[in-house]
């Protein structure tokens, strides 16, 4: 969270003025429902031959990406669900079982969305995580919330569609009660730690992370046995 | 008559649109039922009741959006200063109030409301824009002895404070999810409202947390297993709607979440948790009302 590396204050930038103060006449320039209505998005995942993988352009690779988060997620609640490290509560276990419902929910949410335009199921490795403790579990459910909520934070403002920022709004705050909840467990009180909300002194301290989607990608990559690209995706 | 293009610029001027229109699906429901010809010759009248009356009464501004959030961020802000005893000339709470281990979390959050009013203000101050003034606040609900409080004991008594807490955090969070339609034209802006969108979302899980390790019936979500906070005629609108399970996608289908196959593969009682819902600006207003005077 480099916020204070900017040379010009966030805050000290104007806003464009028309859309400050009143809203002018309808033009062309966002006519999202045109473009939802009328466009094809025939995208598919591509086989190069270093097998490297994409999720498409415009609000269809964005889906997508999230589409894969959601299956990262779910997949790895599913695993601790299924085999629960011996030392996790009941009470714990009810949260997991919880955040996997909610998870298999956002999942099935884009894949629906997508229809035909949808990726495959990804096959996670979870290897890098210690999933037969509780520590070791709510660390990797730490890391993989906080991932996603930063992701939501950034991508929200790349969807064409209102309809899907306003699904990232309604799925974003729903993450960060989870994050909030698995890290309240990791530790108390660390529920907005410094690590995810900024208190530096800069200009976006009291802001949460927000990750670009190529920024995100790199990590999904590190728990898949094949590369996806975040080439195509809006930036 | 082209829809398409028709609402593609009602959207350019009200970009909540979609939202509304998702929200009349009672409108729109009969329409799958009628054949195509019957759909296309209802669909103005739909469209005119989803559009009309919301549409004139809202037609908001950036400037409308920041000014609505800083006047929430002064509300949380000045009800956790209360409660750290930081507001000059205000009673200060009894002490041994705050129960052992538990002044730390409501001084972070603190930290971060104060933060976010400070963000703001620097916001529509470098674009010209003038502060909204700060209200008066009365988070007893009485607005000064006019009228019999809501929350009598907000500041004696933790649990009732909590309670406020989640209340105004839950709404915060609501509330910042109305607005973000309206900032879609200045990603920058709309950026930011998202990152603050997502620390309330963090506080309000976190003051669950404390009511739960306190004995009340609550997740770090919004769930219908809630014992419910709301109190009749003042704040139920914090969690009216929440319950939904409808959930739509571009070109406003529907996802069938509780029809095959989707039934067999997700939890439906759990899918109105998985999802929080907006509140429009003027919900959200009233509600910051109810603790000012």
């Amino acid at each position: 969270m480099n916020s204070t590396s900017l040379s010009r204050l966030f805050a000290a930038r104007p806003v464009r003025r028309r859309t400050f103060f009143r809203v002018a006449g309808a033009t062309a320039a966002s006519s999202a429902l045109v473009l939802a209505g009328c466009s094809k998005d025939d995208e598919t995942p591509e086989v190069t031959a270093e097998q490297t993988f994409t999720l498409g352009t415009g609000d269809t690779g964005l889906l997508n990406y999230a589409y894969l988060l959601e299956q990262l997620e779910a997949a790895f609640y599913d695993k601790v669900v299924a085999t629960p490290p011996s030392d996790m509560s009941a009470a714990e276990l009810a949260y997991f079982t919880d955040l996997r419902d909610h998870e298999v929910i956002h999942r099935e949410f884009f894949k629906f969305a997508l229809g035909t335009s949808a990726i495959g199921t990804a096959v996670f490795n979870f290897g890098s995580f210690t999933l037969t403790t509780r520590a070791g579990v709510l660390a990797a459910a730490q890391t993989l919330e906080d991932l996603g909520v930063a992701a939501y934070n950034g991508a929200g403002k790349l969807f064409i569609d209102p309809v899907y920022l306003g699904v990232a709004g309604k799925i974003a705050s729903v993450e960060a009660r989870h994050a909030a909840l698995i890290r309240d467990l990791v530790l108390p009180n660390s529920f907005a730690a410094a690590d995810v909300v900024a208190n530096d002194g800069g200009e976006f301290d009291g802001l949460d992370a927000a990750k670009t989607p190529a920024q995100v990608i790199a990590v999904v990559n590190t728990f898949l046995n094949i590369t996806i690209s975040a080439a195509g995706l809006p930036s | 008559m082209n829809i398409l293009k028709l609402l593609a610029d009602l959207a350019e001027v009200d970009p909540t649109l979609y939202d509304r229109l998702s929200s009349r699906r009672a409108a729109f429901a009969p329409l799958s039922k009628l054949g195509r010809k019957a759909a296309l010759a209802a669909l103005p009248v739909a469209l005119a009741t989803a559009i009309v009356p919301a549409h004139a009464r809202d037609i908001r501004t950036i400037l409308d959006s920041l000014n609505l959030a800083l006047v929430l961020e002064y509300l949380e802000s000045e009800f956790y200063a209360r409660a750290l005893g930081l507001v000059a000339g205000a009673p200060s709470v009894p002490a041994g109030f705050f129960p052992a281990g538990t002044r730390p979390a409501i001084e972070t959050i603190y930290r971060h409301e104060q933060q976010h009013v400070r963000f703001l203000e620097r916001v529509i101050q470098a674009s010209g824009g003038t502060l909204p003034a700060k209200p008066r606040f009365d988070f007893t609900g009485s607005k000064n002895g006019a009228q019999a409080a809501v929350f009598a004991d907000v500041f004696t008594n933790f649990d009732t404070f909590l309670q406020v807490a989640q209340t105004l955090e839950d709404a915060g969070v609501r509330a910042y999810k109305g607005q973000v339609g309206f900032l879609q034209t200045d990603n920058s802006l709309l950026e930011a409202a998202l990152r603050i969108h997502a620390v309330e979302a963090r506080h309000a899980s976190h003051i669950r947390t404390m009511r739960r390790a306190r004995g009340a019936n609550v997740k770090n979500w919004v769930s219908a297993t809630d014992a419910s906070i709301a109190v009749p005629g003042k704040t139920e609108a914090v969690y009216a709607g929440e319950e939904l399970v409808n959930q739509f996608i571009a070109g406003l289908r529907q996802v069938p979440f509780d029809q095959a196959p989707l039934n067999t593969v997700v939890a439906v009682a759990k899918v109105a948790e998985a999802f929080d819902e907006p509140i429009p600006a003027s919900t959200a207003t009233s509600l910051v009302s109810i603790f000012t005077y």
